[in-house]
């Protein structure tokens, strides 16, 4: 009886004591983000390593330098033929731009294809289908009162080029910020001694997507702007950004390692790359830009 | 025709069969109050015949040979009864038992029948000792699910969460059931509180796992909660005040039954008024409360009416900033109506009529911009159970439940609709059972239950499977396995339930199903000991839950709101404890597994077409010891002591990490890399509460009880999980604590 005991103890002390699911070891990744913008002039593209999480993070100690960066535009979806290469010089540390001036041209597909002699085994590549511009189709009012029944709609062209809703981000830029300026809310939130003011300048929404707007039968989005979009009285510079499929998944899963999905607190999953041989971010959106001037309250 | 085939199943077969033979049946109660007593024990002792009573308080012991015998019933805390009765031929003897309850005084012993426990103890139960939740110590307010929370294999996700992780379950896949009514969500204070008056409850029982027939809609586990009926006796009350919140309840008799009404609200008001003084961020009002009521009519000897409602709402108001307010507004409406008729000895019913409202209202005005959202769940059903009896070896029971489920749920922002969601389904239930005894030692309840649910047109079958041998009079083994299917989903967070929402299978979203099978052994050592032990495996197929990337669920169709994944768990649960005597208490100990698996999620980086590695959840814990001791320290003073050890929660180690710019905002986007989910542990968990009672009277005019506890008694700093400050270079991880050391005070008057 006792060796059957002593054999049963010994088993179960092992399965305490084994560790099934062990930590994994940190692992160096490379790191690439560059936003294509449609119309725009091809961005600039950072590349750089991971740092272990213990370690002081300054970009230009984990910069990447002498790789050769391509982009390829290609002439239809991904895995179609390249039609034109664009080569990316080094310009700074881990920052590359490339060699042609080029406008990134909305509705097509780029591929990101990155190599570095110092290391054989790294191959980078990704692509992103660039977003259809868009542009905002009403007028937009000179001058709008703040928290007035008026509030400022945007009629946005439809996208064409997705089988799936657009995804939105908008932004407000404001032109004259200053305490004094500071809309209620804002003016209140503000710590000098916690925040960067340079932080409340330029505010943005989380992703937004399409069918929070009514569309219209010609298919135009008519989107209200909401007050709390708005930090600063006076000029103020509104983007509305639709997001291809990374960026999209980017935005969004970094959300969720800052906390607030129904994850458990503690709960901190990757983020959801499209690329292979590296991570980050290789993606583009489509932008349209409006001002306007927002008053005080009488 | 299949009127026909009741009367000959239900009224002429067992009076045909048993014409010479007799039977006794009745219910058992407090005799102080004439409260029916769940699973009181009954026996005949000469010919070794006995019956448990059910959850209505009634037994039925048949085919009894004429003659003489000595009638014997035992309860916890009541006094042992014995009666001779004589029985003659084709007698049925209607006996209501009623039970004295047993006062502990000095060093008396309290004797316990060794079969007492045994219906208590089936393979996967648990009962909580309403006394109990009442003496242990709490933090602020005696709460139910808290008490529960020590047994083995119940596990809490922090101190500020009531919410019962079961068997490897998160709290959806419990079924929690007040007067046989469905409660959505059962918590005040956003989780920091079950919904529960202890005051009001007579009976709290747990199915861990492997539940029987009867219940059904839960992957995991089943909580039975039952109102008290009220005193018949007398008009009777108790009045307890707290620094958190006081409650009132008063119990009567009326010419026809009983009623029983209880209240609680919360009155932080002094304490929050306190605070604005110094404090900007203080709710400028929060409260909450709870009604818990029921009336009984005793229309007949053999029909018992009851009518059982609660109503609970946490309320809070935070201006948090000029122009920026929050509110919440939620609660759960339950109304249940049954019907208990007894046909004859061997057929006994039970008929309910349920009601259950859940309501969910939070709303932020953020800068002139509203964004609310309203959330309903209105549960209407019927239940229906039947028990029969038709020899001493099988007791037979049969029962449907059916019922229609709206949910509703609609976002709106800034004045517009932004999302909305509204399903009626239709669900109903069959299940038939059978409690077999071949003899002395074996008992095998089989059964099967068919369960559907209109949205998607799924019908599933259940079988369920105990077993149950008694090897000697102190050691029973016992087995069993059971099917079972869950057509709801919660989308929760374990910080906060204040904003709960439930979700139901659908076209495309199959319902979650799993199998689980026990074994377990119920001995008593020694008299008045009990040790336990049970080793469970349970499967969670299809389990669907929110998709936690989601960030904005307008316009998704409604299968692509979820992710689709499987999990499952084991484990090992050990119980001991010590039943009689001026020391009593437990020590239980749990060793167990949980794991979640779903489709790219938790894929190494680099392996973008992975199928996802299995993690363990953050309550997964691999060893958890709870201990609970009560001494009566003199006549007046009580001291009780809990303290529970566990290994550390799992958490996920952050290993890397990166800057992008924001192309949105003049910040950065702060980035980690990290390796397995969940693959950390933090540094285990421990804490000390202790309470001391002192009870005496109140000017004379009833008892009265002093209730001083400690909370964390030796200031532990346990922690909840890391945060990280990114102003920091390096990244800075800071702790976040649980429950500081937390002296608390009552004051209870019993009238």
């Amino acid at each position: 009886m006792k060796p059957v005991l002593f054999t049963l103890l010994s088993i179960f002390v092992l399965i305490i004591a084994c560790d099934i699911y062990p930590q994994d070891e940190y692992e160096e990744f490379y790191v690439v983000e560059s936003y294509l913008i449609a119309q725009d002039s091809l961005p600039p593209l950072y590349l750089s390593r991971t740092a272990p999480v213990s370690a002081l993070y300054l970009f230009e100690d984990f910069a990447v330098a002498g790789a050769n960066v391509r982009i390829h535009l290609l002439s239809g979806g991904q895995g179609s033929s390249i039609e034109q290469t664009f080569t990316y010089q080094m310009v700074d540390n881990g920052v590359y731009n490339s060699s042609i001036t080029h406008e990134v041209m909305p509705a097509r597909t780029y591929q990101l294809e990155i190599d570095i002699p110092s290391d054989p085994s790294a191959l980078i590549t990704a692509y992103t289908a660039v977003p259809d511009t868009f542009s905002s189709q009403s007028t937009v009012p000179d001058s709008i009162v703040y928290q007035s029944e008026n509030q400022l709609e945007l009629d946005i062209s439809p996208s064409r080029n997705t089988e799936r809703q657009t995804y939105f981000i908008f932004t407000t830029i404001a032109q004259n910020p200053s305490l004094e300026n500071f809309t209620p809310l804002y003016a209140d939130l503000y710590d000098p001694e916690t925040d960067r003011f340079s932080d409340f300048v330029k505010i943005s929404s989380g992703i937004v997507n399409e069918a929070n707007f009514e569309t219209k039968p010609d298919g135009t989005v008519t989107l209200k702007y909401p007050w709390l979009a708005v930090a600063f009285y006076e000029n103020n510079t509104i983007v509305t950004n639709v997001l291809d499929d990374n960026v999209y998944d980017f935005v969004r899963s970094q959300a969720v390692q800052l906390g607030g999905s129904t994850l458990s607190p503690g709960e901190i999953p990757n983020l959801v790359y499209r690329m292979e041989g590296g991570i980050g971010v290789f993606g583009s959106l489509a932008a349209d830009t409006i001002q306007t001037y927002v008053k005080r309250p009488e | 025709m299949k009127k026909n085939l009741l009367t000959v199943l239900f009224l002429v077969l067992p009076t045909a069969l048993i014409a010479q033979k007799a039977s006794i049946n009745g219910y058992v109660k407090d005799s102080t109050s004439d409260e029916t007593l769940i699973s009181a024990n009954v026996a005949l002792l000469e010919v070794n015949r006995g019956a448990s009573t059910n959850t209505l308080g009634y037994f039925s012991i048949t085919n009894i040979e004429p003659g003489t015998y000595t009638l014997a019933c035992s309860y916890i805390g009541f006094e042992f009864f014995h009666k001779e009765i004589t029985l003659s031929a084709g007698e049925s003897l209607r006996f209501d038992i009623e039970l004295i309850p047993k006062i502990v005084e000095g060093e008396e012993i309290v004797i316990i029948s060794e079969r007492e426990l045994e219906k208590q103890k089936d393979i996967g139960r648990a009962q909580v000792n309403t006394e109990l939740i009442k003496t242990l110590p709490k933090v602020f307010e005696a709460d139910v699910f808290r008490s529960i929370q020590l047994l083995p294999g119940v596990k809490a996700a922090s101190d500020f969460s009531s919410g019962l992780y079961i068997r490897g379950g998160s709290p959806d896949q419990t079924l929690i059931l007040l007067d046989r009514t469905t409660v959505y969500n059962p918590s005040h204070f956003f989780g920091f509180f079950s919904t529960f008056n202890p005051d009001a409850i007579k009976d709290v029982r747990l199915f861990k796992g492997g539940y029987p027939a009867e219940y059904g809609g839960r992957l995991g586990s089943v909580l039975t909660i039952y109102n008290k009926d009220g005193n018949r006796n007398r008009t009777a009350g108790t009045a307890t005040i707290g620094m958190l919140a006081s409650r009132v309840s008063l119990e009567g008799p009326y010419s026809k039954g009983s009623w029983m009404f209880s209240a609680r609200r919360s009155t932080l008001e002094p304490i929050l008024a306190a605070l604005r003084q110094n404090n900007d961020n203080i709710p400028s009002s929060f409260y909450f409360l709870d009604f818990n009521g029921k009336v009984n009519f005793d229309a007949s000897q053999n029909d018992k009416f009851s009518l059982a409602f609660y109503s609970g709402q946490d309320k809070v108001n935070f201006p948090f900033a000029d122009d920026a307010e929050f509110k919440l507004n939620y609660g759960n409406r339950t109304l249940s109506g049954t019907w208990t008729h007894i046909f004859n000895e061997k057929l006994f019913s039970n008929f309910v009529l349920t009601g259950s409202q859940y309501f969910n209202y939070p709303e932020l005005e953020f800068g002139g911009t509203p964004i609310q959202r309203r959330n309903n769940i209105f549960d209407y059903s019927l239940k229906a159970d039947l028990e029969y009896l038709p020899n001493e070896k099988h007791e037979l029971a049969l029962g449907i439940w059916a019922g229609a489920l709206t949910i509703r749920l609609k976002d709106r922002f800034d004045g517009e609709d932004s999302f909305q969601s509204r399903s009626h389904s239709r669900y109903g239930s069959v299940y038939l059972s059978d409690t077999w005894r071949p003899n002395d030692r074996w008992k095998v309840i089989g059964g099967v239950r068919t369960s559907y649910l209109s949205d998607g047109q799924y019908l599933r079958v259940e079988p369920r499977l105990s077993v149950d041998y008694k090897l000697t009079d102190r050691v029973r083994l016992q087995t069993a396995y059971g099917r079972y299917n869950q057509y709801l989903t919660l989308i929760t967070n374990e910080a906060f339930s204040g904003f709960d929402v439930w979700l139901t299978a659908d076209d495309g979203v199959p319902p979650s199903n799993g199998d689980q099978f026990i074994i377990g052994a119920k001995t008593i050592p020694f008299t008045g000991y009990g040790f336990d032990v049970e080793l469970y495996y349970r499967t969670m197929n299809d389990i669907f839950e929110l998709d936690p990337f989601t960030a904005d669920a307008s316009g998704l169709d409604y299968p692509d709101l979820f992710r689709f994944g499987n999990g499952d768990a084991y484990g090992a649960e050990l119980f001991f404890e010590k039943r009689e005597g001026r020391l009593t208490g437990f020590v239980g100990y749990t060793f167990a597994y949980t794991w979640r698996k779903f489709p790219n999620y938790n894929n190494a980086i680099g392996d973008v077409n992975g199928t996802g590695r299995r993690y363990p959840p953050k309550y997964d814990r691999r060893n958890d010891v709870n201990l609970v001791l009560s001494y009566q320290l003199s006549k007046r003073w009580k001291s009780t002591l809990a303290f529970n050890y566990a290994t550390g929660q799992a958490y996920t180690e952050v290993l890397g990490r990166y800057t992008v710019l924001n192309p949105w905002s003049n910040d950065q986007l702060e980035v980690f890399s990290v390796g397995k989910i969940n693959a950390s542990r933090l540094p285990a968990y421990h804490r000390m509460d202790i309470s001391f009672a002192r009870s005496g009277t109140f000017f004379g005019l009833g008892s009265a009880e002093w209730q001083f506890q400690i909370i964390n008694l030796y200031s532990r700093r346990n922690i909840w999980f890391y945060n990280f400050d990114f102003d920091e270079n390096p990244v800075e991880r800071n702790e976040v604590p649980l429950l500081p050391l937390l002296p608390t005070i009552s004051y209870t008057v019993n009238f």
